[in-house]
């Protein structure tokens, strides 16, 4: 059998609380900013919490060129200036591109919950009848992907993988096999989420955010912190990349996803296992190449437990020696934008051989006793860099970026 | 193509139409249809409207027991379709702990009636007042997440949403995983359930055919008179083997995934179809893809769309041709979204098989811009190979290329 073909990173766009596109943000990381602010999208005088991970600086004018800001939802906003963002990034004019040759493929949580929020707004106020069109022409989540290839005059393969806060690397893996299967030349890949009272009333229903900050790995930690954001990365097969003389990120070299099939809020840890474990067979590596590890970390007490129970199974004796971070200590959980805005933090981290840190950590827990980065950025040579994300569901996803070489 | 031959070993159905592949098959064949006002809603919403439900649904007469409390109807229907397709394919309750078997669900809202009643609770009640399993339920892939657990799935578990093209999304997506050596056993293909806030918001949308219009044809794919479609649910789920492992345990084979393609109208939204030629490109790709150059049917996704239908239509003429007969199920099934794709495929299965290609039930007066050969009556058909279209009104376009064996 023929080699497959390889994938690589060669642009990322990012909208994010702490940076709008991959150098202000990557500078951000660095310097342990923090995204996290009161809520103003909505009253939180009911709620027992009051901060989220909100983007505040976000104006999506100077993106929506063909289409109109207003007739689409806030998440096809950030996804759209991701995806423009991207492609500058990756010296890529979508004006000059086979349309037939590009397609996006996004993950999100919620797609637009504006629009179901405001249809409740409405049918609360005894106000059925303003209720319109655009409740279908802009709620369902495949429209992140469609607007993001209307806006585009993308024509390749489109479609929304919506498995929760794991779906930004499902959506990145399975753009990888189309490219690999030689159905697009270009794929734009990631995650988009705005936030969202639905899942601010769920998550605040079950105790899970942190009053005042977020501390992934942290004896003390208080939980997660709902976030908003969306990610792109550009990703070619690497002979086109070579053909147009592409600066290269990493490599997608491998990617693993598995099921729990055990609960639909409460990791298992078995099934995460097994995803690294593919990841890692699918990119080639054994555990003692890994260089850096993007945790799914997201500050609640079991999740952190249970993902450093789970690396330590994966990665045996060398379990101590890979750092691993959360880059939600400082964005908060963006959701379905998460694990892609992770992983273009690990392809950054593979271009620049520096390690993001997980910020506000104080003490260290006994169960969770592996090296997170604390407080501080750290150089490091980052030769492979595997991003796990986990969702509701029990949706488990691990993805290894590795440096080309030269 | 390279890689793996990907079988079809098992299909599962819970519709409208009735919970066995080969009665839903009659029934399409029949042309007799499930219309009627809507009974999972309070139907003073939307009067006048018909749909398509699932009647008397009753997931436990179909798994063994347990609770299925934590399940909305969306998680129901997928469970259901799931578990009747696995077992036609022979996986019982023992050999699928063997080995890890996926799910790619293919679904449009997963359930936007859970989101919707969530949301309304915390306004009303408060936000400490919601319950936390329906919170779990409001992600949207909840229906995929419980159908694992149910079913112990611990292969890969996706869920994809490409609007009324959802179901075949799935079995293209699930396919591409088994060719390329990712997973041996999936279980792939849509789940949709009918509730208020779809409804209505098709409804607003003009999606629908109006209440006003009770005439010959007005639900009815490439007739003249069509309005808008009628909606649907259900669950429709095919078990995908990859070929090795089909042979290695002996399994019935009902058919193969030959190839499939999809794409995008990034004009859809600006409602201008160009005659459909982004389904066009899709078939040209599935077809070179599964490597043959024709078809013997086509088992289209029309619903009684006034522009959509007659770009679906463009677009299979194109392609495969006038003469090549099409069917197309949702004048009897209604627009069932993200099953409906999936049910296609299983109708275009079955027609192969049983040598009988479906009637267009209540076409009188076919389309003269849709030049494509449908006819009202159930025909004869001899059929190798058949063609699965699906279109979305936001530009989505997938093809499937389907053969017996």
């Amino acid at each position: 059998m023929q080699p497959r073909p390889r994938v690589v990173v060669t642009g990322i766009g990012v909208v994010t609380s702490i940076g709008i596109g991959a150098e202000p943000f990557w500078r951000a990381l660095l310097a342990g900013t923090s995204g996290i602010s009161s809520v103003e999208s909505f009253d939180t005088s009911p709620y027992a919490v009051h901060i989220g991970g909100e983007v505040k600086k976000f104006d999506p004018v100077p993106f929506t060129r063909r289409l109109r800001p207003e007739t689409i939802g806030r998440a096809s906003q950030l996804a759209i200036a991701a995806a423009r963002l991207a492609l500058d990034d990756a010296g890529l004019r979508p004006e000059s591109m086979d349309p037939r040759a590009v397609g996006v493929s996004l993950g999100t949580t919620s797609g637009e919950p504006t629009l179901i929020e405001r249809f409740d707004d409405y049918e609360l106020a005894n106000r059925r009848d303003a209720i319109g069109r655009e409740f279908i022409e802009q709620y369902p989540s495949h429209m992140l992907a469609a607007h993001v290839a209307s806006e585009l005059r993308f024509a390749g393969s489109n479609f929304v993988i919506p498995t929760a806060c794991a779906a930004g690397n499902y959506a990145l893996a399975h753009a990888c096999d189309h490219l690999r299967g030689g159905r697009a030349d270009v794929m734009l890949a990631g995650g988009a989420d705005c936030f969202s009272r639905i899942t601010y009333t769920g998550f605040a229903r079950l105790g899970a955010i942190a009053p005042e900050r977020c501390q992934p790995f942290d004896k003390n930690r208080k939980g997660m912190v709902p976030g908003e954001g969306a990610a792109v990365l550009v990703l070619e097969r690497l002979d086109y990349a070579r053909a147009r003389g592409a600066a290269i990120y990493a490599e997608l070299a491998g990617y693993g996803l598995t099921c729990d099939a055990h609960h639909m809020t409460a990791p298992h840890g078995d099934g995460a296992v097994r995803a690294m474990q593919i990841a890692m067979a699918d990119a080639g590596v054994q555990p003692a190449d890994v260089d850096y590890v993007s945790a799914h970390g997201t500050g609640t007490s079991v999740n952190d437990r249970v993902e450093s129970a789970a690396v330590k199974q994966a990665f045996g004796a060398h379990a101590p020696r890979v750092p691993m971070s959360s880059i939600k200590s400082m964005l908060g959980h963006t959701m379905g934008a998460a694990s892609a805005i992770e992983a273009a933090a690990c392809a950054l981290a593979v271009k620049h051989d520096a390690l993001p840190p997980t910020m506000n950590y104080e003490t260290p827990d006994p169960d969770c006793d592996l090296d997170y980065v604390p407080n501080q950025a750290r150089s490091s040579r980052v030769n492979v860099a595997m991003n796990n994300a986990y969702a509701f569901g029990g949706n488990n996803a691990s993805l290894i970026f590795s440096k080309r070489p030269e | 193509m390279h890689g793996r031959g990907v079988l079809m070993t098992g299909v599962g159905v819970i519709s409208p139409l009735g919970d066995r592949a080969d009665a839903v098959f009659q029934r399409v064949c029949d042309g007799a249809t499930a219309f009627a006002p809507p009974t999972l809603f309070d139907a003073s919403a939307m009067p006048g409207y018909l749909v398509a439900e699932v009647p008397a649904f009753a997931p436990e007469t179909y798994v063994r027991t347990g609770n299925i409390r934590p399940l909305d109807r969306t998680g129901r229907l997928a469970l259901v379709g799931a578990e009747l397709a696995l077992t036609d394919s022979g996986w019982n309750g023992d050999t699928r702990a063997q080995q890890p078997i996926g799910l790619i669900l293919g679904t449009m809202f997963c359930s936007v009636r859970t989101i919707g009643e969530f949301d309304r609770r915390g306004l009303q009640a408060g936000p400490q007042f919601v319950s936390p399993m329906d919170f779990s339920n409001t992600v949207l892939n909840a229906a995929a997440g419980q159908v694992a657990i149910w079913q112990r799935l611990t292969g890969v578990n996706s869920t994809v949403a490409a609007g009324a093209a959802s179901g075949a999304q799935a079995l293209a997506y699930a396919a591409e995983l088994i060719r390329t050596g990712r997973a041996d056993v999936l279980v792939a293909g849509g789940a949709e359930e009918i509730c208020f806030e779809s409804a209505l918001g098709f409804a607003r949308a003009g999606r629908l055919a109006p209440p006003d219009d009770r005439g010959p044809g007005c639900g009815v794919p490439f007739d003249a008179r069509r309005t808008g479609a009628i909606l649907g649910e259900g669950a429709a789920f095919v078990v995908l083997e990859a070929e090795e492992t089909a042979r290695a345990r002996n399994a019935r084979v009902v058919g193969r995934v030959n190839g499939w393609a999809n794409s995008y109208d990034p004009d859809a939204l600006q409602g201008d179809r160009k005659n459909g030629d982004m389904l066009a490109h899709t078939i040209e790709h599935a077809l070179c893809d599964a490597g043959v150059s024709g078809v013997d049917m086509v088992s289209a996704s029309a619903s009684g769309a006034p522009a959509l239908d007659v770009a679906e239509a463009a677009a299979i003429t194109a392609v495969v041709g006038r003469e090549i007969p099409v069917t197309a199920i949702k004048s009897v099934a209604g627009e069932s979204l993200g099953a409906a794709g999936a049910l296609q495929a299983i109708v275009a299965l079955h027609a192969m098989r049983c040598r009988r290609l479906p009637g267009v039930a209540g076409l009188q007066a076919p389309d003269p811009s849709a030049r494509i050969n449908v006819d009202a009556a159930t025909r004869p058909l001899d059929a190798q190979r058949a063609l699965v279209t699906a279109t979305s009104h936001e530009g989505n376009a997938v093809s499937l290329v389907l053969s017996l064996s």
